[in-house]
């Protein structure tokens, strides 16, 4: 069905020009296009570096990682309310613009009741909308229209990292960091795609230990990983 | 405006409430206590004079370089050192291109202060000819990262970088006496400056009512009410205070001076071995560039030739000086092919011109001709018709002399080229 260029490219690091699929040489020509590809005639051309990532039957998108977010649709983020209109909430999602939080974007919201945010409240937020040259906009409400988790953040701590961490934090199975922290420790925690993190837990030490080892871990290896809490958990308890 | 907000950085309430109240409990978010210094690394470069220092995150780069110049008016016979600081974008989104920052000045002149006030730098030793050729030492400053606390990374990385500097020799010399000769690097070795002692600059952040923390990061300083940079030496001798913000008590500053004084101990031990690695490797070097006799001489024959013979007892105005000091290098690079030149340069910058050099003027002339030409001719064909047609009246009449001698001139101008 594929053409066997593909199979070389998949889960494997790509660059800017890379050719990853040429059409005239498939038979079913139906694609679905992530972030990071371009079509280009018959090829499709990589646009940003990055780990190529294949989803059957047809899905394709680049996975990479920056300190920046670029909107995408469906992606569940941490937001900070920047300022308040009349129609929506300016938040700031670490991307290029800030997005609209419609105050009506709430579980049972109306006119009548509409949520009031400091500056600087934590949401969580999911993506809506996000086309160029707009601002994109969140909701926080599901698909169903339930809050379903959605909604500012209370106390706790919310620490910046990158969106390959983010990524990381949020796979399956479990990475080794959360896994190793979740078995001795009691915590709750908020992981946005834009690379925020945010960490709630009875006591303070807990949650400065949770952040430290999630920050720590970004450039080491599930072994590694493993070790560094362990060795963590061993010099607290 | 929306722009704006996109870039700025914020924190969010939830980062404030926290920092706050886990610090009661003598808990920060990286995982110090109040008093713990975060991890320092100081690298010292390759050449002489630069240093590199890396404090947990934030990440300072400096360089010293100097310069002849003449002496302040006050102080005849002692050399200058001047600070500057360069705040790249790249280190914190809030930091912008242009105009240096309130925080950029006042950085900077913590650093100049604790150095100048405390005399730690030896500037009468800068002195060449009393009133007329001190050194002027030159401190920049660029902040790569902001992770917090600029003042102690940047102070640590000026006073390493000051330790490896080292300026060419100078001896004074000629018919007279009172010429000054620059001795490349090849020649004689270059000479370390004269440092008495290593004032250390320490700042602590008060945050909330009672709580102090010492080398706080970029999260800690949003939150802190107060700020406060104490310069001080291994010896425990104070030599500057900064303070901004919220009051405090005498006591607390006190205690700081007593925890400002062990850092400033730890620092110091620090930064002597990070120059002390860089001496070694240094020595290391120059054994090895000694080593092949034929290479030796090779480098030092072009350098001995170009011995510089500055007559700056000649120069009378200000102006002149310090362009001739900027001069020096350039001039040394050509000695080679103008040696017979040599003799007649005094040093004269009132002749030179950076305009006239390197443009042909009698190209220069045949353009402006060539223009003239162009434009001339119509204005002649008109002028002819209408002093045919027209009946003679005074207008055209008047007309037509400017541009007749225009032409004039154009064409003397075409022909000289």
């Amino acid at each position: 069905m594929t053409s066997t260029t593909v199979s070389s490219f998949i889960d494997k690091p790509v660059v800017p020009g890379d050719v990853i699929l040429d059409l005239s040489k498939m038979t079913d020509q139906t694609l679905k296009l992530g972030g990071g590809l371009q079509q280009d005639q018959d090829a499709i051309t990589v646009v940003q570096a990055g780990i190529l990532r294949f989803s059957k039957p047809n899905k394709y998108w680049i996975e990479s990682s920056h300190k920046r977010y670029i909107p995408t649709v469906g992606d569940t983020i941490l937001g900070i309310v920047v300022d308040q209109r009349a129609e929506s909430f300016f938040v700031d999602i670490k991307g290029p613009m800030v997005a609209f939080l419609p105050v009506l974007a709430f579980e049972g919201g109306t006119r009548r009741n509409i949520p009031k945010f400091e500056v600087g409240t934590l949401i969580y937020a999911r993506v809506v909308k996000a086309n160029t040259g707009m601002n994109p906009e969140l909701s926080c409400m599901d698909a169903s229209g339930k809050a379903a988790e959605f909604g500012p953040l209370k106390d706790g701590y919310m620490f910046e990292s990158s969106t390959g961490l983010s990524r990381m934090l949020l796979s399956s199975p479990t990475c080794p960091v959360l896994e190793g922290l979740g078995k001795k420790l009691a915590f709750e925690i908020a992981v946005g795609l834009n690379g925020r993190v945010w960490v709630n837990a009875e006591h303070k030490s807990s949650i400065i230990l949770v952040a430290n080892a999630i920050m720590n871990s970004e450039s080491l290896t599930p072994v590694q990983q493993k070790i560094m809490v362990e060795r963590l958990l061993d010099r607290v308890n | 405006m929306e722009q704006r907000l996109a870039n700025t950085w914020r924190m969010t309430v939830n980062e404030k409430k926290f920092i706050e109240s886990a610090l009661e409990s003598e808990l920060r978010i990286d995982g110090r206590r109040p008093f713990d210094y975060r991890r320092v690394t100081i690298k010292c470069g390759r050449e002489d004079g630069s240093s590199e220092v890396q404090l947990g995150q934030t990440h300072v780069m400096s360089f010293v370089t100097s310069q002849l110049v003449q002496p302040y008016r006050d102080r005849p016979n002692e050399g200058t050192l001047s600070v500057f600081t360069e705040f790249s974008p790249m280190a914190d989104p809030s930091f912008e291109v242009g105009r240096p920052s309130e925080s950029a000045v006042e950085l900077g002149r913590i650093i100049d202060r604790g150095l100048r006030e405390s005399r730690a730098v030896d500037t009468e030793s800068l002195c060449v000819v009393a009133g007329k050729w001190v050194w002027s030492i030159r401190i920049d400053l660029h902040i790569l990262d902001n992770g917090g606390n600029l003042v102690d990374a940047a102070n640590i990385a000026a006073l390493a970088a000051l330790l490896t500097f080292r300026r060419p020799e100078c001896t004074l010399g000629g018919d007279d006496g009172q010429e000054v000769i620059w001795h490349p690097p090849e020649v004689r070795e270059p000479l370390p400056l004269t440092i008495h002692h290593l004032p250390i600059a320490v700042t602590f952040a008060f945050i909330g009512d009672e709580n102090m923390v010492i080398d706080p990061t970029h999260h800690e300083e949003a939150v802190m009410g107060g700020r406060m940079s104490v310069t001080l030496n291994s010896n425990g001798e104070v030599c500057a205070v900064q303070k901004a913000g919220q009051g405090v008590m005498q006591s607390v500053v006190m205690q700081c001076l007593r925890i400002a004084s062990v850092k400033a101990g730890d620092v110091t031990s620090k930064i002597k071995t990070a120059v002390e690695s860089y001496n070694t490797v240094r020595t290391l070097k120059m054994v090895k560039r000694h080593a092949p006799p034929s290479k030796a001489v090779d480098v030092n024959e072009p350098g001995q030739k170009a011995k510089q013979i500055l007559e700056g007892q000649k120069l009378k105005s200000e102006e002149c000086s310090v362009s001739q000091s900027d001069d020096m290098d350039v001039d040394q690079c050509k000695i080679n092919k103008r040696s017979d030149m040599n003799q007649r340069f005094t040093g004269g910058p009132s002749s030179w011109d950076p305009y006239s050099e390197g443009v042909n003027t009698d190209e220069l002339k045949a353009t402006l001709a060539s223009r003239g030409s162009v434009a001339v001719p119509m204005k002649l064909v008109n002028l002819g018709d209408s002093i045919r047609d027209e009946t003679k009246s005074d207008e055209p009449l008047s007309d037509v002399n400017p541009v007749s001698s225009s032409t004039d001139s154009a064409g003397k101008e075409t022909r000289c080229c």
